[in-house]
């Protein structure tokens, strides 16, 4: 019987995920051994977990899971783990950006990762979870938002003419988030339906100003550590929030959105265009989404300075100092991050962060036939080669963004001016860092 | 010393039996209290554990006391206090009114009236979120279905109507409380003066205003010191609804302090705002207790 070309990459996908780990790869013996971990949970992260039966036959370990949290509650676990010093684990789920917070348990994963690994990696990845010189996790998946946009309303000819008319230059996807203004302003039509939307709340919004001063040529610290952002560039890049809030070209409830919300209201056909992750791609394209084959993926636009945004990250795995069996742990983590697992991972759209799965991943979408998922992977792959970058990678990252959020809501909903709220920011992240020893 | 000894040998079994209970209390009570009063005169950060040995004395009371989102948060406390602890006091009395005078379905209305007590706090603020939502939310759909706006209305941006929208949800989950409590009061109330002062010929009115109140105020009273204690510790519902936001038009005591723990790590800070936050709750259980005492003692109980 002849089998489609389809069925046999799918069977021939299958039978490497099952077989071919183990066989890639000695991960040693570790019989009897019992191996404690933390892991971050979600119907996104959890599919990776069913390999773990594979690492304990063949290692003769067991793994004990003793959390499985969002990534929030998980960080917060890892801070009060840290402050009582109960940290009688050995591997659990950390994040490229928020690694450094966790600097008093991390262990250096220098000598226990062999260098031929870590050359597997992409560079740019590996060198997002280096701290001070030492690797402090290995990056599972990472992620960088670009442009979701519905193609039906750019490639409108109604829409192409009028737009032209209003503002004398052709309707595509925006290259700059100048042209983003003008088309979120274009396509709004409260309340059916509105240009863009942002998360407008936590770190959340925090990263999105970030990646946009950026782009607008700013900086969020100077090289003493004191706050940068509250200069002419960070005000535009603020104002291009404010404006679109003025302009009604956003929903009203924004300012509380975080990703979900954002995800949602995009497949719900709400938006004309959204930046969002790479893992809401098949979602976007999929049987609960309203703009089913209609979805369109571009890089993220340019800002002033002539930078693409690209706030990004890296789930990943750590260990603890206080491991009683480091090797054990660091089997088990060179294992989840292998090739076929970081296959497994980015075939329902989540970016590996193997140099290889990016070009093993993009083949087999093309001989499946998904032009939809190939293009994403394009657009991506290019965006984490060439414009990834992550916040400063220091513990005060969350207190850096926690000082920020309010204040840039407050200029949002117009309570004060960019100015102002820039300035009051600045005064207490220098008072943060200040306390934190570094000026 | 004579008399102490003589004390403690007289009541050695009483002392010997209640002191396991004071040496548990000691331990989970006293000493964590102990020990976050002594964080909250450190830069304790819970990232840097050598940072609980860093004193900085008063420091951080006084940041905390010249911070003004502090005392906004502390306002706005309050205010959410008084305002949802009064409107579930009235809205608890009318429903306990009205089941108390129902002859049949009594005891399935009893049940169905404790059902949003039965959901966590997260649960209620991830329902009224979605409800409240200005774009999908079923309020603002069923206000433009039926012409009422033509507007999507931001319930969880605006300053007030956000703080109303917390309220609300906060209210919907516990008035049921106020009316279990004040139920109970009506169950136990003596039939005698009420019938004496409609013989007497009082009006349903005056009857309420001058025997039924008086008597369920003590219990009204109960049910005041209990959700004082829960709505200053209000965060559940706030964090997700709004996470205090936008801009901190919600913030509450508690969504500061939890971000400044947890989120920001610093633990010495967010003590301090603590320890000002327990001040809080606790002048609110003494005035309800003291008013519970006065209503007491109008009642002719001591």
């Amino acid at each position: 019987m002849a089998m489609t070309r389809t069925s046999l990459a799918a069977a021939l996908a299958a039978s490497t995920l099952l077989a071919a780990p183990l066989q890639a790869q000695d991960y040693g013996t570790f019989d009897g051994y019992t191996l404690r971990v933390k892991l971050i949970g979600g119907a996104q992260y959890e599919p990776l977990y069913t390999l773990i039966p594979e690492w304990e036959k063949a290692t003769g370990a067991k793994v004990e899971i003793l959390s499985r949290k969002s990534h929030f509650e998980l960080d917060r676990e890892m801070k009060q783990d840290i402050a009582a010093g109960n940290t009688g684990y050995c591997v659990f789920s950390s994040h490229t950006n928020f690694a450094p917070q966790y600097n008093a348990m991390n262990q250096p994963l220098n000598d226990l990762i062999p260098a031929e690994v870590v050359a597997e990696f992409s560079p740019l990845v590996i060198q997002h979870a280096t701290v001070d010189g030492q690797l402090m996790s290995l990056p599972r998946h990472s992620d960088v938002s670009n442009m979701y946009y519905v193609k039906s309303l750019y490639e409108d000819a109604d829409n192409k003419a009028k737009f032209k008319e209003r503002f004398g230059y052709d309707l595509t996807p925006p290259e700059t988030w100048d042209q983003a203004t003008d088309q979120a302003i274009f396509f709004a039509n409260p309340p059916d339906r509105y240009g863009t939307h942002f998360a407008g709340k936590d770190e959340a919004i925090t990263g999105r100003f970030y990646e946009m001063l950026v782009a607008d040529g700013g900086k969020l610290l100077n090289d003493d550590f004191t706050a940068a952002f509250n200069g002419p560039e960070g005000v535009m890049a603020l104002n291009w929030f404010v404006n679109l809030y003025k302009e009604k070209a956003v929903p009203a409830g924004t300012t509380n959105y975080v990703w979900d919300d954002l995800g949602l209201g995009f497949a719900a056909g709400a938006v004309a265009y959204d930046l969002d992750w790479a893992g809401w791609a098949a979602f976007f394209n999929g049987k609960d989404s309203k703009i089913a084959g209609d979805v369109g993926v571009a890089l993220a636009p340019k800002g002033a300075g002539g930078k693409r945004t690209g706030w990004s990250g890296s789930h990943s795995f750590s260990i603890t100092q206080t491991c009683d069996n480091k090797e054990a742990a660091a089997s088990l983590i060179m294992f989840l991050t292998s090739h076929d697992a970081q296959m497994m991972e980015a075939r329902s759209g989540l970016l590996p962060t193997r140099t290889k799965v990016w070009d093993d991943v993009l083949a087999e979408f093309e001989a499946k036939g998904d032009t939809f998922m190939v293009e994403v992977f394009k657009v991506f792959g290019e965006s984490m080669r060439d414009h990834a970058f992550t916040p400063p990678l220091i513990p005060e990252w969350g207190e850096i963004s926690n000082a920020l959020w309010p204040q840039l809501q407050a200029a949002i909903l117009g309570d004060k001016t960019a100015e102002e709220a820039l300035n009051e920011a600045a005064e207490e992240v220098n008072l943060i860092m200040s306390d934190a020893g570094y000026n | 010393m004579s008399r102490l000894r003589r004390y403690l040998r007289d009541n050695a079994v009483p002392l010997a039996l209640l002191s396991p209970a004071v040496l548990v209390i000691l331990l989970v009570v006293l000493l964590p209290l102990l020990f976050s009063l002594y964080t909250s005169f450190s830069n304790y950060r819970l990232i840097r554990p050598e940072s609980l040995w860093d004193v900085v004395w008063f420091r951080n009371y006084v940041r905390v006391l010249g911070d003004g989102d502090f005392w906004a948060a502390l306002g706005r406390t309050v205010l959410f206090l008084t305002l949802v602890l009064n409107l579930e006091m009235l809205l608890g009395l009318g429903l306990a009114l009205m089941v108390n005078r129902l002859t049949f379905g009594q005891r399935t209305m009893r049940t169905i009236m404790m059902f949003p007590m039965m959901f966590s706090p997260i649960l209620v603020g991830f329902q009224f979120k979605y409800m409240f939502n200005d774009t999908i939310g079923v309020v603002n759909n069923a206000l433009q279905s039926l012409g009422l706006t033509s507007h999507a209305i931001p319930f969880l941006v605006d300053r007030w109507l956000a703080f109303a929208s917390i309220a609300i949800a906060e209210i919907w989950m516990s008035t049921s409380i106020f009316a279990i409590l004040i139920l109970a009061g009506l169950f136990a109330m003596p039939r005698d003066p009420v019938e004496a002062a409609r013989v007497d010929g009082c009006t349903n009115w005056q009857v309420f205003r001058h025997i039924t109140l008086p008597f369920l105020m003590p219990f009204i009273y109960i049910a005041m010191t209990i959700r004082s204690l829960d709505v200053a510790r209000a965060y559940d519902i706030v964090d997700v609804m709004t996470g205090g936001g936008p801009a901190g038009r919600t913030e509450l005591l508690w969504t500061l302090i939890a971000r400044t723990a947890y989120d920001d790590s610093r633990m010495g800070q967010a003590n301090a705002m603590a320890y000002v936050s327990i001040l809080l709750s606790i002048f609110f259980t003494w005035y309800f207790f003291r008013k519970l005492m006065a209503a007491r003692k109008h009642l002719g109980v001591f």
